[in-house]
């Protein structure tokens, strides 16, 4: 599903951010990518979404060479990756509804798809109670089941996750993790940048580490720190 | 890339809502430049109505001196209607003259008149209206000639005034123009930092370019569209004023430069789609930078 090959991505005034780097992820896969601050996890996210350009090698989602996609391409290209964040990124003035229905809206579905599919994930993260709150009237927690729920209302191919548990508690994070575990079973491919060591070590699953742009770790049933 | 007609107007007007202050102002700026640009047409197309309508009249006015005799007269009309370069002739009697004098002069002026006075005269017109000052230079200080006069002059004199007064017209307005360009820029570039968060997560869904662009692009081309339409109105209003006063007495300078409404029609649509493509061109270019992933 996922394929880097030999990527490199380096930044004005020198610094490397990724150093040629090559990982396959399969499809279904549930990974978390790990590693310090400024180890390359959030570039490593940019580059797939394709804010970025590899500067070397080839990146391959679904088997495409998403390098060399055209401008024009680059929406579709997003509309299979479902992305949530540290920070949410909703919209402060649109209801939980509404903030889904935005991620359809915007790609041009219909109403009555809208009308059907939003309150279906609504229901699937557990929000169907509060469709009508702003996302200021919701807990941290809930805040972030609106986002993935928003990042999933598409059915990606992929889920990214970009410290998604950054801002919540360690209870309310085990909740989102059950929820991303919940939507990796549907088959979608589920890649989590994180530092949480709690989680990682609790779930045992496969833990790609990187270290000043260098991949250094590649375990099937990995732990967050060195060891097992 | 279907956008909804539905999203387009909710998004618009709600961008048009936000930055109200910042419309008028682009609208206002669009309306001003756009009115020198059609008044300035409409100027251009009368001064081309004033100075044909002279070339196609009477081109050279030989005065004959009070005191001329019959013998004289029939001499000179004969002399000056045989020179190949002249079509036709037609006499006018001291009475015609003083009467159309009366008519020209301020009230004061014209006391001084009397028919005993007034030089009667011939007028002529030519097949080359640039061959006046030939006449004028063969029948100046001939016998019972008193002078020649060719309103060649003042139509160059009218036709270098209206040029300037339209460069200047058109130069102001080019400026104007520009400076609505950039208010629309502005005003779209700060509706889109207003939803910078929207716009981003609408990136973020896979939103294609277009899809984000065509609201801001719309609200665009509704301030540029707005401002042509009060411009519109500025036009046809100055028209409907000249042709007011052309048609009475007093001003028929501006008689002549009457033009058809048909001509005020073209230009009125050639400022709404000045002003449209202002709106387009001023908010794509706005866009633009936030669109570059």
């Amino acid at each position: 599903m996922i394929s880097f090959e030999n990527v490199t991505k380096d930044y004005k005034g020198g610094t490397v951010a990724i150093r040629d780097m090559s990982l396959e992820i399969d499809k279904g896969e549930f990974v978390f990518l790990v590693g310090s601050s400024g180890s390359g996890k959030t570039t490593f996210i940019r580059l797939l979404l394709r804010e970025e350009v590899p500067n070397h090698g080839r990146i391959l989602v679904a088997g495409r060479d998403i390098a060399n996609l055209s401008q024009w391409r680059i929406p579709y290209l997003r509309r299979n990756i479902g992305c949530v964040f540290q920070d949410f990124r909703l919209l402060p003035n649109k209801n939980v509804f509404e903030n889904v229905a935005f991620a359809l809206e915007v790609i041009g579905r219909p109403k009555h798809v809208i009308a059907s599919q939003v309150p279906q994930i609504l229901d699937l993260v557990g929000l169907s109670k509060k469709r009508d709150s702003l996302p200021g009237e919701l807990s941290g927690g809930e805040q972030q089941r609106v986002a993935v729920a928003r990042a999933f209302v598409n059915r990606p191919l992929i889920l990214l996750a970009d410290e998604p548990t950054g801002n919540l508690d360690p209870t309310t994070s085990q909740g989102i993790m059950r929820l991303l575990e919940r939507i990796n079973k549907t088959g979608t491919t589920v890649v989590i940048a994180t530092h949480d060591s709690g989680i990682v070590d609790q779930m045992r699953r496969r833990v790609i580490e990187l270290d000043h742009g260098t991949l250094v770790r590649d375990q099937a049933r990995g732990v967050y720190g060195y060891g097992t | 890339m279907p956008v909804s007609f539905d999203y387009l107007a909710r998004e618009t007007a709600s961008n048009l809502w936000r930055n109200r202050l910042m419309t008028i102002a682009a609208i206002l700026t669009v309306a001003v430049s756009l009115s020198l640009v059609g008044t300035s047409l409409l100027l251009r197309q009368g001064v081309a109505h004033a100075t044909t309508q002279w070339q196609h009249g009477v081109n050279v006015e030989l005065f004959l001196k009070p005191s001329v005799s019959d013998a004289q007269r029939h001499s000179i009309t004969q002399q000056v209607t045989q020179l190949p370069y002249v079509q036709s002739c037609l006499y006018r009697s001291k009475l015609y003259d003083y009467n159309e004098a009366k008519h020209l002069l301020s009230p004061d002026e014209a006391q001084s008149l009397s028919v005993g006075t007034t030089p009667s005269s011939l007028r002529c017109v030519l097949n080359n209206p640039s061959e006046a000052q030939a006449i004028a230079k063969q029948f100046n200080g001939y016998p019972g000639v008193r002078n020649v006069a060719s309103p060649i002059q003042a139509i160059k004199t009218m036709e270098s005034v209206t040029r300037v007064l339209q460069v200047v017209f058109l130069a102001l307005a080019l400026i104007l123009l520009l400076s609505a360009s950039v208010l629309i820029l502005n005003t779209i570039r700060l509706a889109i930092f207003a939803r910078r968060r929207e716009v981003s997560v609408m990136k973020l869904v896979g939103a294609t370019n277009w899809f984000i662009r065509v609201p801001f692009m719309f609200e665009g081309v509704i301030q540029g569209a707005a401002g042509a339409a009060v411009a519109a109105a500025v036009v046809v209003g100055v028209h409907l004023v000249l042709d007011a006063l052309g048609n009475s007495k007093t001003a028929n300078i501006l008689y002549t430069m009457r033009v058809s409404t048909h001509e005020v029609i073209t230009t009125t649509l050639v400022v709404l789609l000045v002003g449209v493509l202002i709106g387009s061109i001023g908010s794509a270019l706005g866009i633009r930078r936030f669109l570059d992933t």
